[in-house]
This record gives C-alpha cells, structure tokens and sequence, in this order.
C-alpha cells in the first residue's frame, strides 16, 4: 500500500514538474516571440534600405510595396559611389575623423598628463578652464568660428574641417581621472630608471591607460564621424565634403532614382556597422565613459 | 587675420563717413562713378588672365556651362576662365559674404534673381552697366525685361545669365480622359478650378491641381496683373519700405487657393519641388504650376517609361489677365569690384563671349533656359531643340508678350528671402491650420513689412 | 634652471596646444555673441554696425518666432527623451535575461548606433515621401498631404526618426546600468518573496536611476542641440512647426545674414544647456555623498 501511494507521489510529483517544464517552454516561447518582433521592428528601415537600394523606383513606388530585390539592381551602388560622388566622401569623412580623433586624444594625453603629474602655478585655473569648455555647445559658437576658419582661408579644406575640434575638454578630464588612480610609485621607480616626462607619458601612463583611451578614441570617431552642421557650413564642393552632408547631397540630386540614394545610405553606414561588430566592447565602453560611475 | 580686420576698420570708419551722407535711395550714390575697365586686358603684364567664377549649376547644366566655358578658353589666349561650382544659390552667396571680410572673392560670381538689394547694398561690384558705357555694348537685341529687371534707379547692375519662369505641367492623357481638350490648358485660375472639377468628377484623378507652396508664384501673378509687388516703383526709384499684395488680388489668390484645397480638388504638396510632379505621375493629380529651369528632368523622369498614364504638356502660366505679364526668374553674374583691373576686364569679355548668340543658342538647348537676346531664335541648332520639342518655347514666350512696365520689372527689396518664408509660411497656415485667406494674407503683409524695415534699419 | 622650473614649464607646454584651439573656437566666439547681441549687424562686412544695448535681447527674446522656436524645441525633447529612455530600458530589460542566442538580438538592438542622424533622416524621408513612402502608404495617406508638411504631425515624425535612431545608444546605456546592478540585491529580494514586477520596482530602478537620470540629462542637452534631421527632414518647417532653436540660429546667419539675433538666440541656448548641466553635477555630487 505504501509503495503504492509512494509510486503515486511520485509520479504527482513527476507530473508537476511536466506541467511546470511545459509551462517554462511558452513562457521561453513567448519570450523569443517577442524578442523576435522588437527586433523586426528596429530593424526593419535597415532592413528596407538594402531592399530598396536594389529595386527600381517603380517598384519602389509601387503598390503593394515589394519587400524583397527579386532583380536585383547592383548598379546603383556603382552610381553612388561615383557620380554620387560616396567614394569621394568616405574618403574625406576618413581623413578628417582620423585626424580629429588622433588629434584630440593626442592633445587630451599631454594636457592630462599635466594635470596628474605636473605641478604648476595656475594649474587648478586652468584645468577649471578646460572643464568650461564642456559647458559651451558648438552650436553656440559655430557661427563665428564660421567666419573665422572664413578670414584663415581655411573654408573648403581638410584644415577647416579639423583644426577647430583638436581640443577636447571632456577627453582631458577623462584621461586625467584614468592617470591619477595610478600609483605614485610608478612615477619614482620612473624617475629612479632616468625616464624623463615623456618617455615616462609614452611607455608607461598611456598603456596603462589604454581602456580609457580606446574608449575616448571610440567616443570621440562617433563623435567626429557623425558630425553635420560643421560640415555643411563649412564645406562647397564635393573636394571635401563629407559624407553626412554627401547624403543630403546625393538625396537632392537623385529625387529621380531614389534607389541610388538608398545605396548611398548603406555604403555610408558600412564604417559604423564594423566598428560595431569588430569593436562592440569598446563601443559600449566609450559611450558608456561617465555615465554609470556618474 | 589682424591685417583683415584693420583694413576692415578703417573700411567700416570710411564707408560710416560715406553712406551717412548717403539719403535713403535704392542705390548708392556713388554707384554711376563705379568704372568698368574693360581696356585693362591690352595692359595685363602676363597673359593670359586667370578668372575664377563662382556659379552653382548641377547635371546638365553644369556640362553646359563647362563647355561654353572650353570654348572659350580655346578660343583665344588673353582669358582663361576657372569654373568652381558652390553647389547651391544659398551656399554661394553664403560664401560671397563670407569672402567680403576675408578677401576670398571669386572674379565673377553668379547669384539669384532675390539678391539684388542686398548686391547692391554690399556696394561690392562694378555695376555692368559701366562696362556697357565704357565699351559701348549695343543691347537692343536683349530681351527688354530681362534687362529691367537687374536695373534699379536706371543701372544695371548683373548681367542676367540663367533665365527661367513657372509654366503650366499638365498630363494630356488625363486631360484627353477626362473630356477636356488637350491643346487648350486652362489660362486662368478660374480656368484652372473648372479643369480641376473635370478631372475629379470623372475620376480620372484623384486631385485636379497640385498646389505649390512658393512663394514666387506670389509675385508672378500679380505682375501678371500689372500690379507692383512692393512700393517706390516697385523699389527701383527709391528703396522699398512695404509690400503691397494685401489688396483685393491678394485676397483673390489666396482665397482661391484656399477653396481649391477646401474642396478638395486640389491637393497641397507644401514646399517640396519634386513632390508636385510625381503626384502627376502617379495619378493624384493632373497639372501643377513649375519652374521652366526643371524642365529637362520632368521630360526625362516623366516621360521615362515608369509613368505610361502621362504625356507632358506645358503651357504659359495660367493666372490673372492685366496690363501686365511673367516675371523674370534665374540668376545673373556680378563683377566683384576687389578684383584688379585685368581681372575684371577679363570678366566682362567672358560675359560678352556669353551673350553671344550661338552661345546663348548653345546655353538655351543644353539647359531649357530661355536666351536674353532675340537674335538667338535666329540660330539653326535652337531652331531645330525648339522645332523637336516646343514645350522649352513657352517660357520664352511668355516673356515677350504682355506689357514691359514697373510691374513686369519685378520687385526689388531686402530681406527678399525672409519675405519670402513669410509668404509661405501664411500659406500654410492658411491651408493646413484653417487660417482664413484675408487674415492670413494680411498677417504675411504685416510681418513682411517688420521684416523689410528691419533690414532697411541696419543698412542705415 | 630647477626641476620644479622644468616641470612647470613643460606643464604649460603640455596645455598650450589645447588652451590655443579653446581660445580660438570656444572662447573667443563665446565673448564675441556677447558683443553680436549687444548690436544690431548689418547684412554685409563693411557696413557698420549700431550699438542697441539690451535691446536686441528684449526683441528677440520676447519675439513670437523665438518663443515659438522655444516651444517646439521643449516639445521636442519632451516628445524624444522619455520615449527614448523608456524604449531602451524596455528592449535591455527584454534582452538581459539568460537565454540562447540573446547576443543576436543584443546586436541588433544596438544596431542603430551604426546610423549617423544624417543616414536615418534620410531613409525617413524617403520613407515618408507623401507619393511613392512606404511608410506614407502604411499610414493610408498616400496621394494627401505629406506628414512632413502638415503641421500637425510634422514634429511627430521628426521625433520618430530621432528616437529611433538613438535606439541603439539608450539601449547601450540602460544595458550597461542594469549590468551594474549586483546579483545578490535580486536574490536577497527573491528570497524575500518579491515577484518580477516588485523586484522591478525595489531593486532594478532605484539602482538604475543615476543612469536614468544620466540618460535623461544627457538626452535633453543633445535634443536642445538638434539640427541635422530639421535640415533633411523638413528645413524648420511646415511654418515654423519643426523650427528648434539651433536651426532658427542657423537661418538667422545663413539665410538673414543677422548675426546680432543669432547670438542672442545662442546665449539663450547656453543658459538652457548650462542649467542643464549643473542640475547633472548638482545631482551626481549627492550621489557621490550617498554611496559614502
């Protein structure tokens, strides 16, 4: 008798836990459903951009829309990228947010490597200097510096692109957080070694830095890279324009085959998407930078 | 920079001197002592000169110009002209503002029709009219009011360049559908509603007219009725301090409209340019009213095989009958004065190798602009585009008919662009907001005038 | 000369390239708008300019178009931060659970960092065309009035594509707040019998919420900061409607040639974002002191 309620128990007890492991697999289900919506959602203007930059423009006009390239029209990409000109502005969105981003982490190092480990008179002023920088939107400069780079002869040209975004603030502060948690004694088995400053700066403080400046150089490519109002003012000709403005560009002058506009926005999104699949850690990290330590 | 700013000073101290002696005129009263040195190329140390023209043509038009250009370099060895183009009207002017304080200037600089004012309040250019003295230029053969409408207070000021106005678009297998006759398009606004009302009732489309918001059309139809746009002779024989179309033709238009879109047989396809005729093309709607500069892309996109419902048909820009007519639109090109003497000689016999008539022929085939000059309908290769396809004859056409008086000159005023976006801006309202005609138009005037007497105040 | 002389000569050394390119393009032309606003500029270099003192201020600031402007851009950040955050948070809580192939849909979700505010206003415009827009055709309003050019929704979309294109950013963001917020508070909580919701509501916000505020913070000085979808989207337009503060600056310059109201308008936009940003340093400090 016993056994026999034991085995009935048992197999309760069995039961339950089927029903519990069922009930587990909707609710997993459910989840991956759900999760799989949201995602077809944000994706999907992505995903229509491909679509629609391999259409032809009646299809692309027509009703019902098509979802998906059955003839697939590859030249557009071509026409973009020459009589389009996105080759030209890729090349110059590169040079210019390279030599931004090499730049300002540059300029952020030495001024931050300052502020740690040297000592100063006005040394405090100045770093309260650097911190106000923070405080002044570039749209609320932009236009005298529009005049400026104007009277240097410096419009339409690699120079007036970058000169003005060499400095960063924000970049000084970050690093000059990132240099001080170093140990003191870093900086007299140094000195003891006959490293002066700079070695010092160079083959020691920045590689250990070196998270803090991959996430400012991350932070600061996005940054330069996405720039718009910068370069629409300051750009004319297709010399050096780049490709933020390139796209407003190719829009206005392909109202007729907006397929090749489309293929425009994806040859420009391809930079972003590698960096976000090869360098997703740091990515994270450099938008991340103040936010949860607050 | 600091050397810029000095001079910049000692020009402000000199010009405050100057322009305080200066009344409140349209032009400045030193303009006719502005000398044109159209000798100074016998004199140029080395040849040839180099000129650089800032212009902001695009697609055809570009190739155009560079080839007119290539002829002319080729042609002979005193001028060598440079062509950068500035992508935009907007964007070249920008740049020539710019230019004024950091001495950037180009040698000839094309800019559009709304800059006039504010060209000739820069005090920056030789006025071509001193060139025409100086060199003793016949412009008999320019089309009358092509010319009226760059000269204020009796100067000419730019040599107009690219000449365009608004037509009539309209889709003659929607017409032939819908009953009416294909080869006589509505001429008046009236004409336009009926029109309107047939395409709809017959369900042939969906909208009769597509309305444009610009501003422009504005101006157009009340020159056509003979009616100045702004006071002081239309701000050619003292400088403009108001607008003047809050009247009775001003409540019409918008009124009519208003009505349009109230009723639904016209459907409001707000600012953009290429919005108006793809909802011809896809059948929303059977006419707009357009630039005649679009003309060879509409040809080219509409009659491109994706629209097989649409023929093109293009007519004079229907509006109100009056003592009056089309207004000249486009651009001109200015002499910067910085430039030196052989510079600005240079200039002017690029302008002239420009006005010529093959060349005009050659600019108005390449481009759909209309030519300035009446001899070039006289050249065989204009001759044959226009025999092949009429419709790039309707914009000049309209030109030539109709009255040549103050009306007809076009306005002349600051803050043009301002004005402009006001106008819109009333519009708009008035069709999407349910502002009613009269005090929408009247609300555009009210703010247009502050507009205008803001700018007048900080010329002084 | 002494090592401390040395040292402090290469501090200054160090700083000067930096405080060089500041005075040049930050401070200069931050001392400048003072002088613009104090003037009424004339339309053209060489003309001169007449001193107004503050004049100038009291008509722009009092202007309908400023506090029109004003509005739309308080509208704005109101119609994209919450929304955005709110999205966010959602999508990283949805995607901070233990299950296979979580890191696909954590990718995607990120994904749109991978657009720049120009590529997303350009694909949403096109979408948005009143005649051939697919999303137009969804919405039913083929062949009508473009959203774009209707009053009425025209901030609407523009703050549509804004939040969707900061997507990815906020759910980066909230990702990397609920990372932070320690194992064990969940089991302790757990094991008090707290459901999903309440440990939501005890556990999870409270130590998001200097993210959050962060976020919303941030967010809002970036929305004030707005200019690359109002100039592809709807150039400040349909009257005005979509007309935020630094596009109103950038007209007044570009296509008014008015610097003087140019600059009153910037000085208003830096009061605006300063307050903003003492409020975060105010806020983080007290933070700071808790945690102590």
């Amino acid at each position: 008798m016993r056994a026999d309620s034991a085995l009935v128990a048992h197999a309760g007890v069995a039961a339950d836990g089927r029903a519990e492991r069922r009930r587990r697999r909707w609710k997993t289900a459910g989840r991956y459903l759900l999760l799989t919506v949201l995602a077809v959602v944000v994706l999907f203007p992505i995903y229509i951009t491909i679509v629609n930059s391999l259409l032809r423009p009646d299809q692309i006009a027509g009703h019902p829309p098509s979802l998906f390239p059955n003839h697939p029209q590859w030249h557009t990409y071509r026409i973009a990228w020459t009589s389009g000109h996105m080759g030209r502005y890729l090349l110059n969105s590169a040079i210019v947010t390279t030599l931004i981003v090499v730049g300002q982490v540059t300029f952020a190092i030495l001024a931050a490597y300052a502020f740690a480990f040297l000592e100063f008179p006005g040394r405090n002023l100045l770093f309260v200097l650097f911190l106000a920088t923070m405080m002044v939107p570039f749209e609320v400069v932009f236009f005298t510096n529009y005049q400026t780079i104007a009277d240097l002869g410096l419009l339409n040209s690699y120079g007036g692109l970058v000169i003005p975004f060499l400095a960063t603030g924000f970049g000084a502060f970050l690093l000059r957080q990132a240099f001080l948690t170093m140990p003191r004694d870093l900086r007299d088995a140094a000195s003891l070694d006959g490293l002066g400053h700079m070695r010092f700066l160079w083959r020691v403080v920045v590689p250990l830095a070196r998270p803090t400046v991959a996430a400012l150089s991350v932070f600061a490519f996005l940054s330069a890279w996405g720039q718009y109002l910068w370069p629409l003012v300051a750009t004319n000709t297709e010399k050096v324009r780049t490709v933020q403005v390139g796209l407003r560009q190719l829009r206005d002058t392909s109202l007729d085959n907006v397929n090749v506009t489309f293929a425009g926005v994806v040859l420009a999104s391809i930079p972003l998407v590698i960096l976000l699949l090869v360098f997703q850690r740091q990515l994270v990290r450099g938008l991340t930078a103040g936010a949860v330590k607050g | 920079m600091r050397r810029i700013r000095r001079i910049l000073l000692v020009g402000v101290v000199v010009t405050a001197a100057a322009t305080s002696l200066v009344s409140t005129a349209a032009g400045p009263a030193g303009a006719a002592s502005v000398k044109c040195p159209v000798n100074a190329l016998d004199q140029a140390k080395s040849k040839p000169v180099e000129i650089v023209m800032w212009h902001s043509m695009n697609r055809a038009n570009e190739e155009t110009l560079q080839a007119l250009t290539d002829k002319f370099n080729a042609s002979q060895s005193d001028v060598r002209v440079k062509l950068v183009n500035q992508t935009t009207y907007g964007d070249t002017f920008t740049k020539y503002r710019a230019g004024l304080s950091s001495g950037d200037l180009p040698d000839i600089v094309q800019l559009k029709d709304t800059e006039l004012q504010g060209m000739i309040d820069s005090q920056s250019v030789v006025p071509i009219a001193a060139c025409i003295k100086a060199d003793k230029y016949d412009t008999t053969d320019f089309i009358p009011r092509v010319l009226d409408y760059y000269t204020v207070k009796g100067t000419l000021y730019g040599m107009p360049f690219n000449v365009s106005n608004p037509v009539l678009y309209y889709n003659k297998q929607a017409f032939q559908k819908a009953g009416l006759d294909p080869n006589k398009p509505p001429a008046t606004l009236d004409e336009v509603r009926a029109a309107s009302q047939k395409l709809v009732d017959t369900g042939t489309t969906k909208y009769g007219y597509a309305i444009k918001v610009d501003p422009w059309y504005l101006e157009q139809w009340l020159s056509k009725a003979g009616l100045p746009f702004v006071d002081n002779g239309n701000g050619r024989n003292k400088r403009a301090t108001k607008v003047l179309f809050d009247n009775k033709l001003g409540v019409e238009i918008f009124s009519w409209l208003d009505a349009m879109v109230q009723d639904k047989l016209a459907l409001n396809t707000g600012t953009s340019n290429i919005d108006d005729m793809l909802a011809i093309g896809a059948g929303n709607a059977g006419m707009t009213i357009e630039t005649s500069a679009n003309l060879g892309t509409i040809l080219d996109v509409l009659g491109s095989g994706q629209f097989p419902n649409v023929t093109v048909g293009v007519a004079p820009m229907p509006g109100p009958v009056g003592k009056g007519g089309i207004l000249v639109g486009g651009a001109a090109l200015y002499v910067p004065k910085k430039s030196s003497p052989e510079k600005q000689a240079a200039a002017w016999k690029f302008i002239k190798f420009l006005n010529e008539p093959a060349n005009q022929a050659q600019w108005a085939v390449g481009t759909g602009y209309v030519p300035i000059r009446k001899s070039a309908l006289d050249d065989p290769t204009l001759k044959a585009a226009w025999a092949k396809t009429p419709e790039y004859k309707v914009a000049y056409d309209q030109l030539v008919t109709g009255v040549n008086n103050v009306a007809t000159a076009g306005p002349v005023f600051g803050a043009y662009d301002d004005v402009r976006d006001t106008v819109v801006n009333s519009i708009t309202a008035m069709l999407t907001s349910g502002t009613d005609p009269k005090t929408a138009l009247h609300q555009a005037a009210t703010k247009a005038n502050e507009q205008i007497a803001a700018y007048n105040a900080r010329i002084g | 000369m002494s090592r401390r002389g040395r040292d402090a000569l290469l501090g200054y050394a160090l700083v000067l390239p930096s405080l060089l390119i500041f005075g040049v393009f930050v401070f200069y032309p931050f001392g400048r708008n003072f002088w613009l606003a104090l003037h009424r500029t004339p339309p053209f270099p060489g003309l001169p300019s007449k001193y107004v003192g503050l004049h100038q201020f009291g008509d722009v600031l009092g202007s309908e178009e400023f506090l029109k402007s004003l509005r739309v851009t308080l509208l704005f950040v109101l119609y994209t931060v919450p929304t955005g955050i709110v999205l966010g948070l959602l999508l990283a809580v949805l995607a901070h659970r233990e299950l296979k192939g979580i890191g696909v849909y954590r990718t995607v979700f990120s994904s749109t960092v991978a657009t720049s505010v120009a590529a997303s206003s350009v694909i949403f415009f096109t979408l948005l065309n009143p005649q051939v827009g697919l999303f137009t055709y969804w919405l039913g309003r083929s062949g009508s009035l473009s959203v774009l050019q209707d009053p009425k929704t025209a901030l609407i979309f523009v703050s549509i594509t804004t939040i969707w294109q900061n997507l990815g950013l906020s759910f980066i963001l909230m990702s990397a707040g609920l990372q932070s917020v320690p194992d064990d508070l969940y089991e302790a909580a757990e094991v008090d019998g707290a459901g999903a919701r309440a440990r939501f509501r005890h556990v999870t916000l409270p130590m998001l919420s200097p993210a959050l505020f962060f976020a919303a913070v941030v967010g809002s000085i970036m929305a004030f900061q707005a200019f690359g979808q109002i100039d592809l989207l709807t150039e400040g337009g349909p009257n005005g409607a979509t007309n935020v503060l630094v596009y109103s600056i950038y007209r007044d310059v570009f296509t008014s040639g008015n610097d003087g109201v140019a600059a009153v308008k910037a000085i208003a936009l830096f009061v605006i974002v300063l307050v903003l940003t003492l409020v975060q340093l105010r806020f983080a400090e007290k933070r700071v002191s808790y945690a102590r």
